[in-house]
């Protein structure tokens, strides 16, 4: 048994090795990480990189934003836990689940009003609207089409299941290049049209700042929307085959219409599958790079940004790299932590059928 | 269900999945027959073949097709085994079991290129293990691009290895404890259990984790051009190469990048439609 144990330990030392080292460089002082011998201990910290990364002002007390997230993440938590309570106790949980949410994300939006923030802020909160957005519009047409599949015996739905197996397989580069080009020409007609100068009164596009495609967080919102798709459906469907029949068949009976039924009595009992897939959706959105860097050349998203800082070869854009890392790092870390049984069971589920 | 019910739930699906991956799949068909620049994409202007056979008689496309089959043969056999390994050690623990998966887990939940910067700053002057092979060698390690490709072997075993594990380690939870014990009492040994019941229990699995690893492993984008970028172009996969020649700055060829695409299509398809053709067997007999 301890020979077990001691072979996950050297495992777990080569999983977060290279985090551990990352955020040793994020919080020491240039000198020693320019150093020739690594200073492994008795080191001075500094969190002036986290400082250079995010804020224009070089000298702000980095506590004071510590304490800032970290009252967030409380306040989020209690509340948190305070619906599980109440969900124990039979009472509705998701006006406390959404009122988390509402706290995270006035948080984020705060911010810049308090501390005077780097583009690279902008780009966080182009991380968080992207990965939403993904998420919210993939996650409800997949719920749909997912039930569909799984309930229709018809040939046509088993020829889009095994079509969208295939498209799951294809490379990034067969749509990344036909996007550019597509949102390229579409730009072109709509400033040749004179379409993209119009002023729309009443509706105010919140993801584009003109009216054009190329450059813009939707024409990435639409993309991952539909590289996800295949994933999406395939997912749900798994899970809706393990839902009986009889439960909607009742339901039915009851003088119910099928989507009245799909709405009351399935979609309440699957928010497993749900967090499940919504989680795979969330890393997807969060984690990508090529889209990103190809369709939206300014509106980058967090992980262009880190890319971009480490063709420089000096220590300051080392040590802000490895900044960034963390920063970026940590939000996963954290829904590893809170959703791992989930993310076991979507991996799971994915294999078993897929 | 019957078929209008059907078509309602599912039309904004396929209608999604028609308008921004048929549609665009098309478009890269129909773009790999054009003469197009990336500065000047106004004037499509038609080739025929002419994109492909200049691929083709391309050096730098049969040296990214070369390393990217390199690198699926190294990292998927080693990946499968390794997560294996680590699946049965998980299997036996009871205590902890959780926090040694979340640490395990990290490497592929992170975002790709930070978990390709991390790694890649190691090996980097100044970087622990680059410093570890300096005190016992006496050299200092440099990334060259001569060892580069086997850092990205490295680190992609890294990064992929915990998506085996947790698939393997949820095949073995639903192995039946009796026919452990069945072989227990008849005396057979860890190796014997190995070859003879749990391989054999998540034969499927291996398939399956098999599959994705090698389609995985085709289209690996984000860390080969984190450790390469523009430096080590001999070490670009087929991903890589193709974003290269279609984006490069001012340069950038977009009418080859598509013609290139498409071979990548059918490379994976070749692969593919075996399973694919499987799979539609399997579903159309099992739908009731």
């Amino acid at each position: 048994m301890i020979a077990i144990h001691l072979a996950l330990m050297a495992l777990v030392v080569w999983s977060i090795l290279p985090f551990v080292w990352t955020f040793q460089t994020s919080i020491k002082f240039t000198r020693d990480v320019a150093a020739k011998t690594p200073v492994l201990w008795g080191y001075e910290t500094t969190s002036s990189a986290y400082n250079a990364f995010w804020l224009k002002d070089d000298d702000v007390n980095m506590w004071s934003v510590l304490f800032y997230i970290l009252a967030a993440a409380l306040i989020a938590a209690v509340l948190g836990l305070v619906g599980r309570w109440m969900g124990r106790r039979g009472a509705k949980v998701w006006p406390w689940n959404l009122a988390v949410i509402a706290v995270l994300l006035a948080a984020v939006w705060r911010f810049p009003n308090i501390w005077e923030t780097e583009p690279e802020y902008e780009f966080f909160v182009n991380s968080i609207v992207v990965t939403v957005l993904t998420m919210l519009i993939s996650l409800t047409i997949g719920m749909l089409a997912g039930y569909g599949l799984a309930r229709y015996t018809g040939i046509s739905g088993v020829v889009i299941l095994i079509v969208a197996l295939g498209f799951r397989a294809l490379p990034r580069t067969a749509f990344v290049l036909p996007y550019f080009f597509g949102a390229n020409r579409a730009d072109q007609w709509l400033s040749d049209t004179g379409i993209a100068t119009w002023d729309f009164p009443l509706i105010d596009f919140p993801l584009i700042d003109e009216f054009q495609f190329l450059d813009t967080r939707l024409v990435v919102v639409m993309a991952l929307v539909a590289v996800n798709q295949p994933f999406t459906i395939w997912m749900f469907r798994t899970f809706f085959m393990e839902v009986p029949r009889e439960l909607e068949e009742a339901a039915m009976i009851d003088g119910a219409s099928r989507v009245a039924a799909f709405f009351r009595v399935i979609v309440p009992i699957m928010w497993p599958a749900i967090i499940a897939t919504g989680l795979f959706t969330l890393l997807l959105a969060y984690n990508e790079y090529l889209f990103v860097r190809v369709l939206a050349p300014t509106e980058w998203t967090l992980p262009v940004a880190i890319v971009s800082l480490t063709g420089g070869e000096s220590s300051r854009t080392i040590t802000e790299a490895a900044a960034a890392s963390v920063s970026i790092t940590l939000p996963i870390v954290v829904v590893i932590i809170l959703f791992q049984k989930h993310l076991v069971k979507g991996l799971a589920a994915g294999a078993v059928k897929g | 269900m019957n078929r209008r019910t059907f078509w309602w739930f599912t039309l904004p699906s396929v209608f999604v999945m028609l308008a921004l991956m048929v549609f665009p799949l098309m478009t890269t068909i129909w773009l790999g027959f054009q003469r197009l620049l990336l500065r000047d994409l106004r004037n499509p202007e038609w080739v025929g073949f002419g994109n492909y056979s200049e691929v083709l008689s391309d050096a730098e496309f049969w040296a990214a097709l070369q390393f990217t089959l390199i690198f699926i043969v190294s990292t998927v056999p080693i990946q499968m085994a390794f997560g294996l390994a680590v699946a049965l050690l998980l299997d036996k623990v009871g205590k902890g079991r959780s926090i040694y998966m979340a640490a395990l887990l990290l490497p592929f939940i992170v975002t790709p290129v930070v978990g390709t910067l991390v790694v890649k700053d190691l090996f980097e002057r100044g970087g622990l293990l680059s410093w570890l092979f300096e005190v016992f060698t006496g050299d200092a390690f440099a990334v060259t691009a001569g060892n580069v490709k086997w850092l990205i072997v490295i680190q992609s075993i890294w990064y992929v290895m915990p998506f085996a594990m947790i698939t393997f380690f949820a095949g073995l939870q639903s192995l039946p404890e009796e026919r452990l014990e069945a072989s227990a009492i008849d005396g057979a040994g860890f190796w014997r259990n190995l070859w003879h019941i749990k391989i054999p229990h998540l034969r499927t699995l291996i398939v399956f984790v098999g599959l994705i690893a090698v389609m995985d492993a085709y289209r690996v984008y984000d860390s080969v051009f984190v450790w390469t970028g523009n430096r080590f172009t001999d070490a670009h996969t087929l991903q890589v190469y193709n974003v290269r020649v279609a984006t490069a700055f001012d340069i950038g060829r977009l009418g080859k990048g598509n013609a290139i695409a498409v071979l990548n299509v059918i490379g994976i398809f070749v692969v593919l439609i075996p399973f694919l053709w499987r799979t539609y067997k399997d579903q159309v007999s099992e739908r009731l």
